[in-house]
């Protein structure tokens, strides 16, 4: 019986850590690997509208519900992608927020987790000049970018940073 | 009692000269028909990227809601030059102060994100039609890119009060 009243916990703590444990794996596996907001500029695609980015022969596609838009790879001529783009996601993260009950949005704010953006330039048919931000989840902008710039965009990022690199003094 | 007859008197006419006032100060509008949209100028100040995209997103978009103009052209666009009484907007970036959303929303006094503009509608030849500095704000809540809204709206009011497609006395 005493023994018992000692199993009993110790058996209940491991149950509830194996539980967790195997709940951090699963949301880690049911994170898609690809979620991006469309947060302006896309035409034809409502603000912050949420799909998938990916670049495929030569286009940049944006699938969201059953619909899709997209963007010449050959005519983007800026490709940046935002470390610190905390801020500048704040628009959507606010207004997913500010339907929170009792004020818990402000809570919330304070928690909320960093997330990366894409921002590009490109040129229609007619010469003018679009602007487009995307936000990704963090470190989700990189491998874009590389792909982008491996099938025909352009960037004025990797010079700025070759420029400041140059500058810098040897040790 | 005449004494209160002269001041009814008196208010009355103080009103009228109050309410006639704005009248008489409005502008004749210049007249435009379209409007080109150059791209956020910020050489001086460093802007983040997407803050530069979103001001001129923002802008066009608002020009074409409450603008007044007929066509409304981007940066570039070919079809421009055939565009009649044609306004170019250049907007170049004087001020930037990143706020912080969080310190809002904590706070609710602290944190504004400001950012100061000086726009100059030009003629198609390149004469100053119009010069003013813009101001985009959020002071209490929404995102940083609020204030790229702000500006937006403003301008396309400044627009609207100074510019219109068929020339006339507003």
């Amino acid at each position: 019986m005493k023994r018992s009243k000692f199993l009993v916990p110790i058996a209940m703590t491991l149950a509830f850590a194996g539980l967790a444990v195997c709940g951090s794996k699963a949301q880690q596996s049911s994170k898609p690997a690809n979620n991006a907001i469309a947060l302006t500029g896309l035409p034809g695609v409502k603000d912050n509208a949420k799909g998938t980015l990916t670049v495929e022969s030569g286009k940049l596609h944006f699938s969201y519900g059953k619909k899709s838009s997209e963007v010449n790879t050959a005519s983007i001529e800026d490709v940046v992608t935002g470390e610190d783009t905390q801020a500048a996601v704040g628009k959507t993260v606010s207004n997913l927020s500010m339907a929170a009950p009792y004020g818990s949005g402000r809570f919330l704010a304070l928690f909320r987790t960093k997330f990366d953006t894409l921002t590009l330039r490109y040129r229609d048919e007619n010469g003018a000049l679009h602007g487009v931000i995307f936000a990704l989840p963090t470190a989700g902008a990189e491998p874009i970018k590389k792909e982008l710039l491996a099938q025909g965009a352009h960037t004025t990022a990797v010079e700025a940073a070759t420029n400041s690199s140059s500058k810098e003094p040897k040790q | 009692m005449k004494f209160y007859s002269s001041a009814i008197l008196w208010s009355a006419v103080v009103a009228v000269a109050f309410a006639a006032s704005p009248l008489s100060a409005q502008p004749v509008k210049a007249k435009a028909s379209a409007i080109q949209v150059e791209m956020i100028v910020s050489d001086e100040i460093k802007l983040p990227a997407e803050f530069q995209i979103s001001l001129y997103e923002n802008l066009i978009r608002q020009l074409e809601k409450q603008g007044g103009f007929e066509h409304v052209y981007r940066d570039g666009d070919r079809r421009a030059k055939d565009a009649a009484d044609l306004v170019v907007l250049h907007s170049t970036v004087r001020g930037f102060k990143a706020g912080s959303e969080r310190t809002r929303r904590v706070t609710t006094v602290a944190g504004a994100t400001s950012v100061a503009i000086h726009c100059e509608f030009k003629s198609a030849d390149g004469k100053v039609l119009l010069e003013q500095d813009v101001n985009g704000k959020v002071r209490f809540f929404g995102g940083n890119l609020r204030a790229t809204y702000d500006f937006a709206k403003k301008t396309a009011r400044v627009a609207h009060d100074n510019f219109s497609s068929s020339q006339h006395k507003s």
